[in-house]
């Protein structure tokens, strides 16, 4: 007898299968030709006949091969369960539908993994965002009851209070309110936060302080974690309690959070101070986006800031403090608004000199936890609106994607929902079944996309700059609670289209079909069409407004601020904390400077009192001979003090006049330099000889020189007055060293922060930076965005791609017969290729043309958030339809490829 | 025999074959011979892709079957999908053969 095993194992070769499987065929068709051969040779046939018979049998080894593998291509399916004969309970069905979801979703990991990445791709993003609004937005402040504070401000009588720009008050008018209202159940004040030196291990450090009253965290309703705040008497005595709370974060980045840290000292100014609280985790202070490292007690004001605040607990004229208020039960913003406002006009008459002309506004502390700027909370609203906006699109470019595959997937499916219709389940019964299993994936994809948006918070949160100073991201139970909701709203998003589609199976059409899986029904097709045009469509409105925003900022970058910044190099130092008297600390300055001037490299250098973008307007300059309206109509301006050399060193121009020279001691004539603005403002240009007297200052100043407007506050401000003074007339206590290099700034940073060191060991010297990074901090908001809406514009653009790819190549795998065809018939592989790249690069086409047209909608709605660019910007539309075209094409072009290698033959040889 | 008729029946006749009890292969090959008085007859190279894909495809289960004084066999069972399918194919399949019946006007024997 043959060894048929042997026979049929050379003949048909390897199939493929699982070494198992193989064997079973193997075994199972010799056990055949054996059977055969037994019965051929007992019916009277020799045994050469009968071999050769049995050997005829297996001549078509072709068929065996094909077949066998072409079922292992189909999907695998166990049996599925029953459907609804009987109707069973609610909790019995879903536990039966998830544990049938899990099954199904075991044996397609691939599918799976597809989907739980592209999902989490889009909740990771949502979640992001979603926990930045949720930081700044919906819980700015982590106090008791947000709702019951009210924000008090200083501000000028004649503007609206709903509008007007808020001012700090002074010590004493905040003391009159606090004892005088009737509105609010305590009120407390705050100051800014103010840049002190801590001496510790011998070098000095930067530590943000700020002064607050007494009962400013019972105001707040908030508990210290370690220690205690501070008691009433702390805040009663001027200079008496040299105490302090610590932010929590500043203690567990800078102290380790070490256990004994109450009771510890540390010396600010030279001053020591102990520490008696730890704030609550989360808690920066009232204003959510920058913080103090501690608060000090208000009577600290004249030892902690002597320079600022001299007297500043009495004199009406140092303003200092805004005030942050609860109301009583009953009362609320608008009766305290009317009683503080009366308030402000007693204090107006018993202090005109001081108070004339000034009201306060009460707002909600919400308006205010941005800073005091006019507007900041709706700007910070409207980002996060529109951030939210960017990953909802992202989310639902990740949803049609899914839907797409889904859609596919239904198509192979089909089968088994005719069967379970077929056996008696209810439509509404396979939906449910099919969304159970879409919800699962939801969930799933949540879970990833939470993890994923940690991370990206990581970053954002990273990006900014210090540490214990910038908001923490709050992931709380309400950002749990949004992914949670956002993953069963994916779910169903993306499951409702392909689940109703596929249970619309007829029974008789589907089982009948069942051979026939070339072409996918037309209509099938027409939905994952008109996603795929969606997607592009988002996708490109995405890509442009980046781009609009790149090429935005890089206007931004390339505009002239008035100053020099390719060589420039700045650094800040402050002497205040040093122990230093004047002339000691004036010796400091001449000696740095001198020291900075032999570094190889260094051109010039020159001492200023503002560091450039970070100088802050005062009020109250006087202009001889010029009319006051009232006491309330002053002048703002920038005042500057600056060493003989800073206008060559910043690159400031004068137009007009002479700079400071040798001449201007301290003792000769005052003289100031004022800026164009001012000059045109006032003098309608001719302001040389012109006097002016500077707010604090006695004597008046002639104007000897115009200089040339430049940006002092921000980046690309609209100009603003400005005053130069000579530093020898006017002393600061902490300036910035700006130094101009012959090459990049770069090289000389290291060498020229030694030799400040060396000049004033003791002397605090911070936030060194070069011109480059002065505008990188200037534009550090805007590079933030960009940064943003960049990374969320690819991921869009990366999700339509794989979208795209996806049903070309699914839609290819369909046609193969069709294309089989073609090529059988004289069909060139050029002319496939065309076809397919035809058949995807039409819908990107369509979905271009549309996404055009609402590109130039979105960027209307953002065109005031873009500098130097119009919404339309022809570069920015180019430049995004070329990224987008390239990357479809390449979505397009890797299916096509796949379809000119379809084999005629064996295409056709499919059913 | 149009081979055409074959191919589009295969899979109605396993499944029908299979409707009663288990077989394997060869016994299925052998009943369609038979019963088709050798009418249709099916290649190994046929049968066992045709087994293989319904397998696969959940309607039928094979098992190894091992009897004394006998090798081991393959018996193959329907399963509930594959007798769901056979229902359904059965009546699609009458309702063509009566169609065809009354375009054709050849009588049902």
């Amino acid at each position: 007898m043959p060894d048929w095993k042997r026979i049929v194992r050379e003949r048909i070769g390897t199939l493929g299968l699982t070494p198992g499987a193989e064997g079973d065929l193997v075994e199972e068709v010799a056990q055949h030709l054996e059977d055969r051969y037994r019965e051929l040779t007992s019916g009277g046939a020799t045994e050469e006949e009968g071999r050769g018979k049995v050997l005829a049998e297996l001549e078509d080894t072709y068929r065996l091969r094909f077949g066998v593998r072409r079922s292992e291509r189909l999907p695998k399916r166990d049996a599925v369960p029953a459907g609804d004969a009987t109707r069973g309970s609610f909790f019995a069905d879903m536990g039966r539908d998830l544990r049938y979801a899990v099954r199904g979703l075991r044996r397609s990991p691939v599918f799976v993994l597809f989907v739980v990445v592209t999902l989490a791709l889009g909740i990771g993003a949502n979640t992001t965002v979603f926990t930045m609004i949720n930081t700044l937005i919906l819980n700015p402040l982590p106090v008791r009851n947000m709702a019951e504070l009210g924000a008090v401000a200083a501000t000028d009588v004649s503007s609206k209070a709903t509008t007007a720009a808020m001012f700090p008050m002074s010590y004493a008018d905040l003391k009159d309110y606090q004892a005088r209202n009737r509105a609010f159940e305590s009120l407390a004040g705050y100051s800014s936060a103010y840049v002190l030196s801590s001496l510790e291990q011998g070098s000095a450090q930067m530590i943000f302080a700020e002064l607050v009253t007494g009962n400013y965290f019972a105001t707040l309703g908030l508990a210290p974690v370690r220690g205690r705040f501070f008691l009433p008497e702390e805040d009663g005595v001027a200079g008496a309690h040299a105490v302090a709370v610590i932010n929590y974060k500043t203690w567990q980045i800078r102290f380790g959070g070490e256990e004994d840290i109450i009771g510890k000292t540390f010396r600010l100014n030279n001053q020591a101070y102990t520490v008696i609280g730890v704030a609550p985790p989360g808690f920066i202070g009232v204003n959510a986006i920058f913080g103090p490292d501690l608060w000090i007690p208000a009577a600290m004001a004249e030892s902690l800031v002597p320079n600022q605040m001299r007297n500043g607990l009495s004199d009406r004229s140092k303003t200092a403090f805004f005030g942050v208020g609860r109301y009583r039960a009953g009362a609320g913003q608008a009766r305290a608004q009317a009683n503080l406002a009366s308030i402000a006009s007693e204090l107006a008459r018993e202090f005109p000199a001081t108070n004339e002309g000034h009201t306060v506004a009460v707002k909600r502390v919400r308006e205010v936890v941005f800073g005091s700027a006019r507007g900041a909370a709706e700007q910070i609203a409207f980002a996060g609106a529109a951030l939210l906006i960017v990953v909802g699109i992202i989310l639902l470019i990740a949803c049609s994607n899914v839907a797409n595959l889904l859609l596919a997937r239904s198509a192979s499916r089909g089968k088994e929902m005719a069967v379970r219709l077929a056996m008696g389940a209810s439509r509404a019964r396979l939906v449910r079944q099919l969304l159970t299993e879409s919800v699962l994936l939801g969930l799933l994809s949540g879970a990833a996309g939470l993890l994923l948006g940690y991370a990206g918070l990581q970053l954002v949160f990273g990006m900014f700059p210090g540490s214990a100073n910038f908001p923490a991201p709050k992931l709380d139970a309400t950002v749990f609670l949004f992914a949670l909701m956002l993953s069963l709203a994916t779910g169903f998003l993306f499951g409702t289209i392909p689940a109703l589609k596929a249970s619309r199976a007829s029974v008789a059409e589907r089982l009948k079909e069942e051979a026939r899986t070339t072409g996918a029904s037309p209509r099938r097709v027409t939905v994952a069409r008109a996603l795929l045009v969606g997607q592009v469509a988002l996708s490109f409105v995405l890509l442009v407004t980046a781009a609009l925003f790149l090429r935005s900022i890089g206007r931004a970058y390339n505009m002239d601020p008035g100053f020099q910044t390719a060589h420039l190099a700045v650094f800040p130092a402050s002497a205040s904390g040093a122990g230093y008297g004047k002339p000691q600390t004036k010796g400091f300055y001449k000696e740095a400077r001198e020291r900075v001037e032999g570094v190889p490299g260094v051109e010039s250098a020159a001492w200023a009192s503002n560091l450039p973008l970070w100088a802050r307007p005062a009020n109250g300059l006087e202009i001889e001979g010029r009319q006051q309206r009232s006491r309330a109509d002053t002048i703002r301006t920038i005042v500057t003090a600056v060493e003989t050399g800073y206008f060559q060193t910043a690159g400031v121009a004068i137009v007009s006049g002479r700079v400071f020279g040798s001449q201007d001691q301290e003792n000769s004539a005052p003289v100031a330099i004022v800026n164009q603005k001012l000059a045109q403002d006032y003098w309608g240009g001719g302001a040389l000889g012109k006097r002016i007297r500077l707010p604090d200052e006695s004597r008046m100043r002639v104007i000897v020189g115009i200089a040339r407007t430049a940006n002092y506050g921000t980046w690309g401000e609209a100009p603003q007055p400005c005053v130069y003074v000579p530093s020898e007339q006017k002393y600061s206590e902490s300036m910035t060293l700006f130094v101009r290099s012959r090459r990049s700034p770069q090289e000389i940073m290291i060498p020229v922060e030694r030799e400040v060191r060396a000049a004033g060991p003791q002397v605090l010297v911070t936030g060194v930076r070069t011109g480059r990074e002065l505008i990188d901090g200037g534009l550090f908001q805007a590079r933030m965005g960009v940064t943003m809406l960049s990374v969320f514009g690819l991921l869009a653009l990366g999700l339509a791609s794989v979208g795209l790819y996806g049903i070309l190549a699914y839609s290819v795998t369909q046609r193969r017969r069709e294309i089989g065809l073609r090529m059988a018939l004289g069909a060139t592989r050029g002319g496939v290729l065309r076809l397919v790249l035809k058949q995807g690069m039409s819908l990107v086409a369509v979905g271009l043309a549309i996404g055009f047209g609402a590109s130039l909608m979105a960027g209307r709605l953002l065109s005031r958030m873009l500098y130097g660019v119009t919404a339309s910007d022809p570069a920015s539309v180019a430049a995004a339809a070329a990224m987008l075209s390239t990357m479809a094409l390449l979505a397009c072009y890797l299916p096509a490829r796949g379809a000119t290698r379809v084999d005629p033959v064996e295409a056709l040889h499919e059913q | 025999m149009d081979p055409e008729w074959k191919k589009g029946s295969a899979e109605l006749l396993v499944l029908s074959l299979l409707e009663s009890q288990p077989r394997h292969g060869y016994d299925i090959s052998k009943l369609i011979e038979m019963r088709s008085g050798g009418a249709l007859r099916f290649h190994v190279t046929s049968l066992y892709p045709l087994l293989h894909r319904l397998e696969h495809e959940g309607m039928i289960e094979g098992r190894w079957v091992e009897k004394a004084e006998q090798r081991r066999r393959r018996y193959y069972s329907l399963t509930r999908e594959g007798k769901a399918v056979l229902r359904s194919k059965q009546k699609s399949w009458r309702d063509f053969v009566d169609a065809i019946s009354r375009i054709t006007g050849i009588e049902h024997a």
